[in-house]
């Protein structure tokens, strides 16, 4: 074809305006590669880590009686050969107390706050980076914290509170009954995870102690769980393997629970029970409320699953301090 | 030397009728896999937009490179010789209105207030960064697919109609009827597919481009522009569409459509404020977060908000949908609606399934088949039905209302949702009961239960409940497999672990 007004145009201006296109669609095009496909449609989720340690050797738990609650967790913790033991230089260790209430420590439906606070000490002095202290509570997380005493002893001991909002939910690949359900995500960063429920009698599950106090680290949904709960809190405990199992006697709630409110429901017991055997703790709890441990349906379910044993014997105890 | 111009019709009546005949053989239950959602596909204004709010290009969507790099060769080409919508416009101003030269001079100058659809784009893609996904509200390929689905179908013969569908074919009508004053308006002021394509534009190596030395000013060309992009002045290649008029039109063949040609580009930016892109961007960024804070589309599961079956999660799901309507004139059943308060503001336009038009068909998977962007994502039917041996697909759970109820309200027999129930063995089973009625004549009854671990949500029971207004039975969305906290029930034990 030719056309008396097309005039060429020099090189270096075409090869200018070419390369301007070519940068153009190389950008598009690197990005749009870049974006190709890359997530994978089903939202992802987290694996739940292992936070025991292998200490074989040390007894699966302490007793430790006395009317000074902090005294009664040096000592437990002594006798497990010390908090070293547990917490290392550097760890991040999650406190999961049990906060579920706004309720006064006097009412005995939160851990007492002194036995988080020792903890949180104990933690700090065996050097640990960051001692968090959470739960997702079922009252008002504020008023949960601030009232049980939980909240304002943690904090005055170091330790890093995380109340309602600031607690973020991430899924989780479990599978069970919780399946689908999120976790809080400091729990999925933690190094060390020390569970420390309280002794509270409980309508559907006889006793909520501490593999039941797994309910707190859970999002919408968990209430679902109560369908089928020894199977489900059996379910939570073979995910969430803990460091150590404090189970706090200091008051217990025997019954009306778990939140009770009246003061003749609760029983002074001033002792608490310290170890690495989660099944034998609740075991020790279970007993405390007058149960035979493996008529509670979830300690034997969890037993059966090779958890740990349900025998509140293999507590050495070690008396009033 | 008119090739150029009628090669450029030929194109434009192939790719209309390629695009109807498509949407036709879509909503009218052919049964074979065609390519639907190609034109979609190929649409680099949703693949940005998706790839801003998702973080991710579904699939076919790169397809969208292609027509982003023939731009970058040939223009704006996409706009003048296939865009569908483009194409109805032009025959709309073309029929609607006989101009004479002097008003065609008049209508094809460029404008100072064209430059808004960069506006929209901007706009556009900023809420989608802010992760509201709305560019298909105006994309042209979801407006004429929306509009024909809302505006043709409904009132061919044995049509179904759509409620709502109003406001589909308003925008349609509006945008045809535009042309009658100003030719191809929408693509020259609002569009932002052509926005996005006339940035690209403005490095395309094929441009048109006037011999000034022959040209005598009579401006046949701009009498016969459709971009209004002025090839007389300072020719602006991010708003011409190559439809070739002016080299047509051009009595002195001064004007060329050629590669490089020799004039340095002009400087084409586009006629806009930064102030304006920049306000753009801020009513965005402060539009998308009210939004999705109060608009009422993301917070806890809303019972009437029951999803196609594969949706993915709400978030996830309205960052992908571009509201192509391709899944709701795909539903055999006539299931699939439009929301139009269903899904809060964000997720106007998304599909739900409403039961009392239709219900979700056993063993169909053409909305996750048809779906451009994997909102909703593809099933096989095993994989929806469960015979895979996974847990079949759910949408939701149905719920018996007694007093409603023939047999438990009213003592009168009927069997009518358990008999429709699909699943194997039924969600819906009966129990019979011998009651006696006011008379004291005993009356032998099959009262309905359901069992929600068996149940699907596929709704035919509410569809066909012989109650009126609200059924008998009706779903909620709970129990959707997509949302696993939307669950009312315990996940059933799987083998290995042992309920108590």
């Amino acid at each position: 074809m030719n056309d008396p007004y097309r005039h060429p145009i020099d090189r270096r201006e075409a090869l200018l305006r070419i390369s301007a296109a070519l940068a153009a669609g190389g950008a598009v095009t690197a990005g749009g590669i870049f974006f190709h496909d890359r997530r994978i449609v089903s939202p992802s989720a987290r694996p739940v880590p292992d936070w025991r340690t292998d200490e074989a050797h040390l007894p699966p738990g302490v007793i430790a009686r006395g009317s000074d609650p902090a005294a009664n967790v040096r000592r437990a913790l002594d006798a497990l050969g010390g908090v070293d033991r547990f917490v290392a230089r550097g760890h991040t260790v999650l406190i999961k107390p049990n906060v579920g209430w706004d309720r006064l420590p006097e009412q005995a439906a939160d851990t007492n706050p002194q036995v988080v606070a020792e903890l949180v000490r104990l933690s700090l002095a065996a050097g640990a980076r960051r001692v968090i202290v959470a739960d997702i509570s079922c009252n008002d997380p504020a008023r949960s914290f601030e009232h049980s005493g939980i909240g304002p002893a943690a904090r005055a001991a170091g330790a890093i509170v995380l109340v309602g909002p600031k607690i973020r939910l991430v899924r989780t690949r479990t599978g069970g009954p919780a399946a689908g359900l999120e976790v809080m995500e400091a729990l999925l960063d933690a190094d060390r995870v020390i569970n420390v429920p309280v002794v509270k009698q409980h309508s559907l599950s006889l006793a909520t102690l501490g593999m039941k106090n797994w309910f707190g680290v859970l999002g919408r949904g968990r209430a679902r769980l109560h369908q089928n709960i020894n199977h489900s809190i059996a379910e939570l405990a073979a995910t969430f393997r803990p460091t150590l199992t404090v189970i706090d006697a200091t008051r217990i709630l025997t019954a009306n629970g778990p939140q009770g409110g009246s003061l003749a429901d609760v029983r002074e017991v001033h002792a608490l029970a310290a170890g690495i055997d989660p099944v034998a703790c609740d075991a020790w709890g279970a007993t405390l409320l007058g149960l035979e441990p493996r008529r509670v349906g979830y300690i034997a379910a969890a037993e059966g699953r090779g958890l740990g044993r349900a025998d509140p014997r293999l507590l050495e105890d070690l008396g009033t301090a | 030397m008119s090739w150029g111009r009628r090669l450029r019709i030929l194109y434009q009546a192939i790719f209309l009728l390629l695009f109807l005949w498509l949407l036709d053989r879509l909503a009218h239950g052919d049964l074979h896999d065609l390519p639907y959602a190609a034109f979609h596909h190929a649409d680099p204004l949703s693949m940005i937009a998706l790839s801003f709010a998702a973080g991710v290009i579904p699939g076919a969507m790169i397809w969208g490179l292609v027509l982003i790099g023939l731009t970058l060769i040939f223009g704006r080409f996409f706009c003048g010789w296939i865009c569908p919508l483009g194409t109805l416009q032009q025959l709309s101003s073309w029929m609607l209105s006989p101009r004479s030269r002097r008003e065609s001079l008049t209508v094809n100058r460029y404008r100072r207030w064209y430059a808004t659809k960069y506006g929209i784009l901007v706009f556009l893609l900023v809420l989608a960064l802010a992760g509201s996904l709305q560019a298909g509200l105006l994309d042209p390929l979801s407006v004429l697919a929306r509009g024909i689905g809302a505006a043709v179908w409904p009132v061919l013969p044995g049509g179904r109609s759509l409620p709502g569908g109003w406001l589909a074919a308003g925008l349609l009508f509006g945008i045809l009827l535009a042309s009658r004053w100003i030719p191809r308006l929408f693509c020259r002021a609002f569009c932002p597919l052509g926005a996005l394509l006339g940035f690209f534009a403005r490095f395309s190596l094929f441009r048109i481009h006037r011999e000034a030395a022959a040209c005598t000013d009579c401006q046949l060309c701009t009498v016969a522009c459709q971009g209004a992009d002025e090839p007389l002045g300072e020719h602006r290649v991010g708003e011409c569409v190559v439809c070739l008029n002016c080299t047509v039109s051009c009595p002195e063949h001064a004007i060329t459509y050629g590669l490089l040609p020799p004039a340095p580009p002009a400087p084409d930016r586009p006629d806009l404020s930064r102030r304006w892109l920049l306000g753009s961007a801020i009513a965005a960024l402060v539009v998308g977060p009210v939004v999705e804070a109060t608009g009422g589309g993301r917070s806890a599961a809303r019972p009437d908000l029951i999803r196609p079956p594969g949706a993915l999660p709400e978030p996830e799901f309205l960052e992908r949908c571009v509201k192509c309507s391709l899944c709701q004139q795909a539903c055999p059943t006539g299931a699939i609606q439009p929301a139009i308060f269903q899904a809060g503001v964000e997720g106007f336009w998304t599909p739900v399934i409403v039961p009392r038009r239709g219900w979700c068909e056993y063993t169909c998977t053409r909305c996750g088949e048809v779906c451009p962007t994997q909102a909703i994502t593809r099933l096989t039917p095993a994989r929806k039905t469960g015979t895979d041996g996974q847990p079949p697909v759910s949408i939701g759970t149905a719920f018996i209302d007694r007093g409603r109820c023939l047999p438990w309200g009213m003592d009168t027999p009927c069997i009518v949702c358990e008999e429709m129930c699909p699943t194997d063995p039924k969600a819906i089973w009966l129990e019979p009961v011998t009651v006696r009625r006011s008379n004291a004549t005993p009356v032998r009854l099959q009262r309905p239960h359901v069992d929600p671990s068996r149940c699907i949500g596929c709704a035919i029971c509410e569809n066909r409940c012989p109650v009126g207004s609200a059924a008998a039975i009706r779903i909620s969305s709970t129990g959707e497999t997509r949302d696993p906290l939307n669950n009312m029930l315990l996940p059933r034990p799987t083998q290995g672990e042992r309920p108590q």
